[in-house]
């Protein structure tokens, strides 16, 4: 009987995923093509890391372009009846080009990573760690226990956490994860209150404010965000303090999205003060506008826009940067990811008009 | 459909109105700063090197790291500190190299900023207030992009040639080294590194009586993480006395960079190894 269970979820997912979600991809945008919110693919509330087992579904049904038959149920990551696990794989052949210098061609495994939930309590209690194993040596990432609500619509995280604060993209060296310095490179130790009901969506992170690292002051790092879902839009703000030695730090952002037809638009905006810079040199302001076109099922054409601003005290010295990236998603399990960006900044400094073109392969499951 | 198709187009305007453009650098200095404050320190970090050089390695660190006495041999002024950060061994935990490209975790250095257990000696910036989590951040994000050096430095690297050593040359240690630096412009070809091209002698009066320099065994590498960087460890423990270490540029099998240019002449450094106290 449990046997035919195990078979039946799965394929009813599957039923239901094709129907309601043709043609959706992976990130932030997978959420505004669905109408969801992050915790319906992925176990972290916030989004990121292991998927759930609707994520692992979808992933393995509806986002690859042809799914191939296997002698094999569906992975859900299920090892027994209290463990799951995934992971995600990425490697890179890249070539980097900056005005007056050597170009830079390499060939770099940009992280493997492996997630395990363990279900102490079902729906209720769980422990969740996130490794990368590679490269280097292995590196924790996040490692908490969750406790939810009966109800499913309050929870409660405790442990090494990546912050909530806006979109959580996969490119980390995006202007708006850089300039917050709040991404999926620096969790940080603390406990997180979460609040789920109906459209809303609400976070409220506490914590040491130094990315992992050791505690250098008394001050701590409060995060918070609060997220309004439609089925076809979105919108949130956010807000982050950190009251470092030397001078706090604060950050506001709003973020957004919008899905219209086969294409779907991601916004974020967000502005930084840290007073730990003088001369009111650590006012910052970071943008990012993006367009994900679904052209074919398991083909996906993303345009994104950023604008990063190093000092607003100061005129003249924004940059930009356009990126054009290709994904096309073959099979399960399987993504090929191809594309360029193009940073451009003041003429005066080499660095900031660098070309990058990439093809990345990345293995999920 | 209607909605959508207008939707789109709508969106997609407001795409390209809301895209800003990239400053045009008047009045800004070749780091983005204000000339008129002096460009270069105090600004906010970012996770490029000569960022991080100006903001920090220059203005705060470079105070004591710097020239002939530099703590730990380890200099960060603006000329030096790439090649003896990266991929560098610490000479407080041998067994960790300064800055490890593309994993901040293990890098000595952001130990050291960071004040965590187990690091030999202070906190840095010595007996100063710890750099912010923003700079920390920032100078986290550049090793995890794998530490790449400045564009503007590596575009000046022109000339194949010895940048710096540590030991400087004619300097005096209290302490026998357990290792000696010798960074270069340029990459080297590993496959020169022998002991045909690198050699330490012991060229004090003690040899002389022995009938000359005496060579001393020692191992010479390259850096693991980057071959602008020459190791050279003695096999045994160097005695007080006054040592001579030697780069053969010139004939058959002569250190060159990867492009096969030599130094083009020999280079020699010298050092003195004080009693112990």
């Amino acid at each position: 009987m449990i046997g035919r269970l195990s078979l039946f979820v799965p394929r009813c997912l599957f039923v239901v995923l094709c129907f309601a979600a043709f043609g959706a991809r992976a990130e932030p945008y997978l959420a505004v093509q669905l109408g969801l919110k992050c915790g319906q693919c992925h176990v972290n509330p916030t989004g990121g890391g292991l998927r759930t087992t609707f994520g692992d579904i979808f992933s393995q049904t509806v986002l690859p372009a042809q799914h191939l038959d296997s002698p094999l149920d569906n992975w859900t990551g299920q090892l027994g009846q209290y463990l799951r696990t995934g992971g995600d794989l990425r490697f890179d052949a890249s070539a980097m080009q900056a005005p007056n210098t050597r170009t830079v061609d390499q060939f770099a495994v940009q992280q493997m990573r492996l997630y395990a939930e363990a279900d102490l309590i079902p729906n209720r209690l769980l422990a969740y760690v996130d490794e990368q194993v590679a490269p280097g040596g292995a590196l924790n990432r996040e490692a908490y226990l969750v406790y939810w609500s009966a109800t499913h619509d309050w929870y409660l995280k405790a442990g090494q956490m990546y912050l909530p604060f806006g979109l959580r993209l996969q490119d980390q060296t995006a202007f708006i994860q850089t300039t917050t310095g709040i991404n999926m490179t620096t969790p940080d130790q603390g406990v997180e209150f979460g609040w789920e009901r109906g459209h809303w969506d609400a976070q409220f992170a506490l914590s040491n404010g130094t990315a992992g690292g050791a505690v250098n002051s008394n001050g701590k790092q409060s995060s918070a965000q609060l997220i309004y879902v439609e089925s076809v839009w979105r919108t949130g703000v956010a807000a982050n303090y950190n009251a470092q030695s030397g001078g706090a730090k604060s950050a506001y952002g709003i973020f957004g999205g919008l899905r219209t037809g086969p294409i779907s638009w991601l916004a974020q905006a967000e502005i930084t003060d840290d007073q730990s810079i003088a001369n009111k040199q650590g006012k910052q302001l970071a943008t990012l506008l993006e367009g994900n076109w679904l052209i074919a099922r398991g083909n996906n054409l993303k345009i994104t826009h950023e604008l990063f601003n190093p000092n607003r005290a100061v005129p003249n010295g924004e940059q930009t940067r356009w990126s054009l990236v290709y994904e096309l998603t073959p099979i399960q399990f399987v993504q090929i990811r191809t594309g360029f960006r193009r940073n451009d900044g003041i003429p005066q400094d080499n660095a900031e008009h660098g070309r990058l073109y990439f093809v990345e392969l990345h293995g999920y499951f | 459909m209607q909605i959508d198709r207008y939707g789109s187009w709508a969106a997609l305007m407001l795409l390209a109105g809301a895209a800003g453009c990239a400053g045009n650098g008047q009045g800004l200095d070749q780091n983005g700063q204000p000339i008129s404050m002096g460009g270069g320190s105090g600004g906010p970090t970012t996770a490029d090197f000569q960022s991080i050089q100006d903001t920090v390695f220059t203005p705060i660190c470079s105070k004591c790291h710097i020239g002939a006495s530099a703590p730990e041999g380890l200099q960060l002024d603006a000329a030096h500190s790439y090649n003896f950060l990266v991929g560098v061994p610490s000479t407080e935990q041998p067994n960790l190299v300064r800055v490890k490209p593309s994993d901040p975790d293990n890098s000595y250095m952001v130990r050291k900023i960071e004040g965590l257990p187990g690091i030999t000696g202070l906190q840095m910036p010595y007996m100063e207030t710890p750099l912010s989590q923003a700079t920390i951040d920032a100078i986290r994000q550049w090793i995890a992009n794998g530490a790449p050096n400045a564009p503007a430095a590596a575009a000046k690297a022109q000339v194949f040639a010895v940048q710096a050593t540590a030991p400087v040359d004619k300097a005096t240690v209290k302490a026998p080294p357990a290792q000696i630096l010798v960074t270069f412009t340029q990459e080297v070809d590993a496959s020169l590194v022998n002991d045909t091209t690198v050699t330490l002698e012991r060229i004090d009066s003690a040899s002389a009586a022995a009938g000359g320099a005496k060579t001393m065994t020692a191992i010479a590498r390259l850096a693991p993480m980057n071959p602008a960087v020459l190791l050279i460890t003695p096999t045994t423990r160097l005695e007080p006395g006054a040592y001579r270490v030697t780069v053969r540029g010139t004939g058959g099998g002569a250190l060159a960079n990867m492009n096969a240019a030599t130094l083009g002449a020999d280079t020699s450094f010298e050092f003195t190894v004080e009693p112990a106290q």
